[in-house]
C-alpha cells in the first residue's frame, strides 16, 4: 500500500505546482489593487469584488449565464438524438465509428475552426454564395457578428461534451429492462420516458455541467464569430489581463465565476445523490 | 492572518524562484557563441537581413514573438534580463520607462539612428528619445472601399453615416476607438478628463448600429472579402490590404488622428548589451533598412534610404498618406488611472444591443 501511495506523488506534485499553486497567486492578486503603470499592489482590498456587483458587470454576468443555459439546452436537444443512434440503433460495429465520428474536429484546432466559420457564414461567404446562385435571396444574408452566430459556434465547439457522457449512460443501460417494458405492454415512447430518459440522467447531468461550465468561459467565440460586439464574461476577464492591465480586478472576476462553477457541481451531486438514493427506494419496494 | 500571509509569500517566492530558475540555466549554456534574444512582434524582420547580420557580426540571433504589449510587459517584469532587444510600442516605452524596466541608449554607438525623421526622433511617449527609437510606424486612418463609397471620407463623422449601417469596422482596441471618438470633437487622444471622455462615449453609442465588427487581428480579411465597406484602420495594414483588393482607399480624416509606432529599446540588465546595439545600428543602415522595410511593407522611417527605395514602394499611395499626414497625428501615451475610465465605457459599449 505505501509503495502504491508513492506513485502519486508524480500527479500531487504537477497538481500543486501548477495548478494549486497558481491558483492560490489568483486568489491573492484578486485582494490587491492596481497602480496608476499597472502593478499590482497588496493592499488586501475587497473593492474588486464589490465592483463586480455595480450593474454594467452584473448585466454582463447575467448575458453570460443566459447565453450559457441557451447553449446548454441546445447541446442537449441535438446531442441527445445523436448519442441515442450511435448507441441503440446503429450495428455494435459502426458504434466505434459512430464516436470517433464526433471526436473528429477535436484534430484541428479551435481557433481554425472558428475561422471556418467565418469562411462559411460571411457575406461573400458558402452559404450566402449558394443562396445567391439558386436564387433563393436578391442581397447577402447577415449571418455573422450577431448573437445568434455566437450560440451557434459556442453549440458547434461543445456538442460533442454532450454527446459522449450521454452515450456512455446509454451504453451501459441494462437493455432487458426495455424487453421488460415491452412484454409489459409499454409503447415505445413511453418505455423511453419512463425508463431510457431517467435512467440516462447522470449522463445529461454531466454533459449539461461539461458545456454549461465551458460556455461561461468562452471568449474566442464571441470575439471572432460575434465580432467582438458583444461581452462576454470571459472577454471582460481577457481585457483586464491585457488592455486595462487591471490583474487584481481580471483575478476577482475569475474567482467568481469559479465559485460559480464549483456550486454547479455541487448541485450536480446533490442530484446524483437524490437520485440514487430514489432508485435503492425503488428497489427496495420491488 | 500572519501566517496565512508568510505562507502566501513564501509560495509566491518558491514560485518565481523556480521561474527564475529555468532562465538562468538557459542562458548559460549559450555562454559560449555570441547570441542576440530579440522579443518581437511577428513577421517583424526580412529573415534575409537577420542571417546576413549573423553573418557580419558572427552570432546567431535568437527571435522569439509576443502578441500584444502586456504580454511583452508581463515577461519583462518576470525577469527581462533574458532578451537584448525588445520592440515596444509607443504608450508602453512610457509605461516601462517609468517603471524602471529600460536602459538608457547611447546613440553614439548607435550613430546610424541619426538617420531616423526629424519628427520621429521627438515623441511625446519618448520625449528626448533616451530609452527608444522608432523602427516602425504609421498612422490611424479611415479605410473605404470605393466600389461602395463614391465620395472619399474626410471627416470621422462620415462613419456615423446611416447608410453604411451595419458596414463599418472599428479597431477592437479601446484606446483607438475613444481616440478616434476625442479627435472627432476636437480633444486630445490622450485625454484623461471625464467630461471629454463622456462626451466620447456618448457620441460613440450612436455609432453602434453602425458597427458589422470590432476587430483588430482580421480586420484586413473582412475588408479584402468587402464584408465591411469603411472603418478605422492602421496605415499599414491598409498597404496589404490594398495589395489584395485593389478599390481600397486609405484617407487621414480633417480632425486628425493617432499616429503610433513600434521601437527598438533594450531592457535593463541585458546580457548582450554591446551586440543589441550593433543590431540596432546596423537596421538604420540605408541600404538594410531598403531590404527590411521594402520587405515588411511599412513606411521606413530612414531619410538616407529614401533615394534608394524602389519608385513603387516610396509612391505607394497608402504609405505616402502616412508620410504626408504625419503632423495631423498624435502619439498615445501612458494614461495611467484613466484608463479604468476607458476600459469602463468600452466594456459598455459592448453591451449595447
Amino acid at each position: 500500500m505505501k509503495r502504491g501511495k508513492l506513485l502519486v506523488v508524480p500527479a500531487m506534485g504537477w497538481l500543486s505546482l501548477f495548478f494549486a499553486l497558481p491558483l492560490l497567486i489568483v486568489v491573492v492578486v484578486s485582494f490587491a489593487s492596481r497602480t496608476a503603470y499597472g502593478q499590482v499592489v497588496f493592499n488586501w482590498t475587497l473593492a474588486n469584488y464589490i465592483r463586480f456587483f455595480e450593474p454594467l458587470y452584473m448585466t454582463i454576468f447575467a448575458t453570460t449565464i443566459v447565453t450559457a443555459l441557451g447553449t446548454t439546452l441546445l447541446t442537449f436537444a441535438m446531442g441527445y438524438p445523436v448519442a441515442y443512434t450511435i448507441a441503440m440503433i446503429l450495428p455494435k460495429k459502426w458504434q466505434q465509428a459512430g464516436i470517433i465520428l464526433v471526436m473528429i474536429p477535436f484534430w484541428i484546432n479551435f481557433l481554425i475552426r472558428s475561422f471556418a466559420w467565418v469562411i462559411i457564414l460571411r457575406s461573400q461567404g458558402v452559404v450566402n454564395t449558394i443562396l445567391l446562385h439558386l436564387g433563393l435571396i436578391q442581397k447577402p444574408l447577415t449571418l455573422l457578428y450577431n448573437d445568434a452566430a455566437v450560440l451557434l459556434g459556442m453549440v458547434y465547439a461543445l456538442l460533442p461534451f454532450m454527446v459522449l457522457p450521454i452515450y456512455v449512460s446509454l451504453e451501459q443501460m441494462d437493455k432487458r429492462l426495455l424487453e421488460a417494458a415491452s412484454d409489459l405492454g409499454a409503447p415505445p415512447v413511453t418505455a423511453f420516458r419512463r425508463i431510457t430518459l431517467p435512467l440516462t440522467m447522470p449522463g445529461v447531468a454531466a454533459g449539461s455541467i461539461l458545456v454549461f461550465i465551458s460556455s461561461l468561459g468562452m471568449f474566442v467565440v464571441p470575439d471572432i464569430m460575434g465580432g467582438a460586439k458583444s461581452a462576454l464574461i470571459g472577454n471582460i476577464i481577457q481585457n483586464q489581463f491585457l488592455a486595462a492591465r487591471d490583474w487584481p480586478f481580471g483575478s476577482a472576476l475569475s474567482i467568481i465565476l469559479a465559485l460559480l462553477a464549483l456550486v454547479m457541481i455541487l448541485l450536480y451531486y446533490k442530484a446524483l445523490q437524490a437520485q440514487k438514493g430514489g432508485q435503492a427506494h425503488a428497489k427496495n419496494l420491488a | 492572518m500572519k501566517k496565512l500571509r508568510s505562507l502566501f509569500t513564501l509560495s509566491l517566492s518558491l514560485f518565481l524562484l523556480f521561474a527564475a530558475g529555468c532562465g538562468g540555466s538557459k542562458d548559460a549554456k549559450k555562454e559560449e557563441a555570441k547570441v542576440l534574444n530579440i522579443f518581437s512582434w511577428a513577421d517583424n524582420f526580412n529573415p534575409q537581413v537577420l542571417k546576413d547580420f549573423e553573418k557580419k557580426y558572427n552570432c546567431k540571433v535568437n527571435y522569439d514573438v509576443f502578441a500584444n504589449n502586456e504580454e511583452l510587459l508581463a515577461k519583462l517584469q518576470a525577469g527581462g534580463s533574458q532578451y537584448d532587444v525588445i520592440q515596444p510600442s509607443d504608450y508602453m516605452v512610457t509605461t516601462m520607462t517609468k517603471l524602471g524596466l529600460l536602459e538608457k541608449l547611447d546613440k553614439s554607438k548607435m550613430p546610424n539612428t541619426a538617420n531616423i525623421m526629424d519628427k520621429l526622433q521627438h515623441t511625446t511617449f519618448d520625449p528626448n528619445g533616451e530609452y527608444s527609437v522608432v523602427y516602425t510606424w504609421g498612422m490611424t486612418g479611415i479605410v473605404y472601399n470605393t466600389k461602395y463609397i463614391k465620395t472619399a471620407p474626410t471627416s470621422w463623422n462620415d462613419l456615423w453615416n446611416p447608410e453604411y449601417k451595419g458596414r463599418v469596422i472599428l479597431l477592437n482596441d479601446s484606446r483607438e476607438v475613444f481616440g478616434m471618438a476625442l479627435k472627432k470633437h476636437g480633444h486630445s487622444n490622450n485625454s484623461t478628463d471625464p467630461a471629454q471622455i463622456q462626451e466620447a462615449f456618448d457620441d460613440l453609442k450612436t455609432l453602434a448600429p453602425n458597427v458589422l465588427a470590432y476587430d483588430t487581428d482580421s480586420i484586413k480579411q473582412k475588408f479584402i472579402a468587402e464584408e465591411a465597406w469603411i472603418g478605422t484602420m492602421w496605415s499599414g495594414d491598409a498597404y496589404f490590404t490594398h495589395k489584395d483588393n485593389p478599390d481600397i482607399a486609405f484617407v487621414i480624416p480633417k480632425e486628425g488622428t493617432t499616429v503610433w509606432a513600434d521601437t527598438f529599446a533594450i531592457p535593463k540588465g541585458a546580457k548582450h548589451k554591446e551586440l543589441a546595439e550593433q543590431f540596432i545600428n546596423y537596421l538604420y543602415d540605408p541600404e538594410v533598412s531598403v531590404k527590411n522595410y521594402e520587405y515588411i511593407g511599412y513606411n521606413d522611417p530612414n531619410t538616407k534610404a529614401a533615394s534608394l527605395h524602389a519608385k513603387s514602394f516610396i509612391e505607394d499611395p497608402m504609405l505616402k498618406t502616412a508620410v504626408d499626414q504625419i503632423d495631423r497625428g498624435e502619439w498615445l501615451t501612458d494614461i495611467g488611472d484613466a484608463i479604468t475610465l476607458y476600459d469602463k465605457d468600452w466594456t459598455e459599449l459592448k453591451t449595447i444591443k
